[in-house]
């Protein structure tokens, strides 16, 4: 296939799988609390509500980072489709492109002069200290697999079987990470807790919304989809969509079912966790 | 093992010397968002922090003055030069100093400012990176010692001791300090409290894609495959 066309079909049923994923957490999580919920293509709408309102721009945002700095977001996450699904590309990448994401959630919630994103912003800064250990679990895939290519890991995991049943804590740290990105009401995801009411997105209104809504539904896209294929290796496009459903809702329950933790305990959550992963798989990698 | 192998697809090298530049697809996206946020930094404004006044209907406001932007602007497009330059590198001793002037101008850039929170904090940052200096040029000198080259393409191809090991554990030691990553974090959060967002995202920037540069070089250096 044409690589642009293929590029574009990618990200689009990134978008579309997300934004449905994303319906069905808050679907389960509104079951398990005896509610309703909202449609399943809640998030889908929503966005494109969001492209359709006026936009405003606050008086006391730093231009034009405040608006450069959503397209960003959206820009880092095409990438990510680009080097994972459309070319299997090196895992390190994915690594600077999370790191990115970092970034781009601390300008957000600092470039509008509101307090609330500006504590989203410190917390941006907290919560990549414990996050990016677990993102290290990319490193201990490579010291087991000696490859960081896609393409490599998945053809190693054809001939050795999953990477689930070699390094288990390596996976628990990976679903701690999701858990941690996981949009609703996640007991980990500090940056967008309702304390602060939606973090580093309070002042963005209107497209620039839309296009952070579109990065979101990507984000998750891309997290459930690195997660299956290094764990689980090459998987048809129907055991993708089967994985993707059973993690988001499995992740819907922990969150309706978990109280959101301060940043305090969130970080040393994640940090305590990745410490066992990290120490767990690599004695598991020379011992067992 | 070659370069490859962790930043994908090589797309050129550079040859200056002994010192060859080499540009993967990893070093080039890296070195692009370096440069992009720098040239965002440097045309954007700064935001105003607006609170509500604790006790009274007024509003609290935080701005930077003219003279503190200029010289934080300046500072924070150094910052990301360096940054871009310790993703293309292609030599360990010019990573160390590019890692080394980071540290430096993130200092620099929360200094200009009266609050006396953030500057304890840039204090404590401070005194974490000048000790850092020693293990990372440290790491830098013995692997330099171990191989007799400082180039990373011919670096990888030399086959790991015990030595170079070290080297690259003191490196990353080194690298953490000086980029006040976790476990030296908690010296560092206080200094993005204060106003000036373009200013601060150069210094979270800086430390993040320095880090994930130093596990790329880390990995070259010990070859664990």
């Amino acid at each position: 296939m044409n690589l642009m066309a293929d590029i574009l079909l990618n990200v689009t049923i990134a978008f579309l799988v997300g934004s449905v994923l994303f319906g069905i957490q808050r679907k389960v999580m509104a079951r398990i609390q005896l509610r309703p919920g909202p449609p399943i293509i809640q998030h889908l709408l929503h966005t494109m509500k969001f492209f359709i309102k006026e936009t405003v721009f606050p008086k006391t945002a730093a231009m034009p980072f405040y608006v450069v700095i959503t397209v960003i977001l959206c820009a880092i996450w095409v990438a990510a489709v680009i080097v994972g699904p459309v070319t299997q590309g090196p895992l390190l990448l994915l690594f600077a492109i999370f790191a990115i994401h970092k970034i781009v959630e601390h300008n957000a919630g600092s470039s509008s002069g509101s307090p609330y994103g500006k504590l989203s912003c410190v917390r941006a800064v907290f919560s990549a200290a414990a996050e990016l250990p677990l993102f290290a679990v990319l490193i201990i895939i490579f010291l087991q697999t000696g490859t960081m290519q896609l393409s490599t890991i998945v053809a190693y995991q054809a001939e050795h079987g999953a990477l689930i049943f070699t390094l288990p804590l390596a996976a628990m740290m990976f679903i701690a990470l999701i858990i941690s990105k996981s949009y609703y009401y996640s007991p980990l995801n500090i940056t967008l807790a309702k304390d602060i009411v939606s973090g580093f997105e309070t002042e963005h209104f209107g497209m620039l919304r839309g296009f952070i809504m579109i990065s979101e539904a990507i984000t998750w896209y891309m997290l459930l989809w690195v997660f299956l294929t290094v764990f689980f290796g090459a998987l048809s496009p129907l055991m993708y969509l089967i994985g993707m459903v059973i993690l988001t809702a499995l992740i819907g329950a922990v969150n309706a079912l978990t109280p959101i933790l301060n940043p305090n305990h969130s970080v040393m959550t994640e940090i305590t966790l990745a410490f066992i992963g990290i120490v767990g798989s690599i004695i598991m990698m020379f011992y067992i | 093992m070659d370069i490859t192998t962790l930043g994908g697809q090589l797309l050129g090298i550079i040859p200056l010397g002994d010192i060859v530049l080499y540009v993967t697809t990893f070093n080039l996206f890296m070195f692009a968002a370096a440069l992009v946020f720098t040239v965002l930094i440097a045309m954007s404004k700064t935001e105003k922090q607006v609170e509500a006044e604790f006790g009274t209907l007024n509003d609290r406001e935080k701005k930077v003055g003219k003279d503190e932007f200029k010289v934080r602007r300046f500072l924070s497009i150094i910052c990301g030069l360096a940054t871009a330059g310790a993703m293309i590198t292609g030599d360990l001793f010019n990573f160390t100093l590019f890692v080394t002037l980071i540290g430096i101008v993130n200092i620099g850039i929360v200094s200009a400012v009266k609050e006396v929170d953030v500057l304890d904090s840039a204090f404590q940052y401070g005194i974490i990176a000048m000790l850092a200096t020693l293990p990372l040029f440290g790491g830098a000198a013995l692997i330099l010692a171990a191989t007799g080259t400082l180039s990373m393409f011919e670096i990888v191809n030399i086959p790991s001791t015990a030595m170079m090991i070290f080297g690259s554990i003191l490196l990353f030691i080194g690298v953490a300090g000086e980029s006040g990553v976790a476990p030296f974090f908690a010296t560092k959060a206080e200094m993005f409290r204060t106003a000036g967002s373009p200013f601060l995202v150069i210094i979270h920037l800086s430390s993040l894609l320095v880090i994930v540069r130093a596990i790329e070089v880390i990995l070259l250096i010990s070859k664990p495959f």
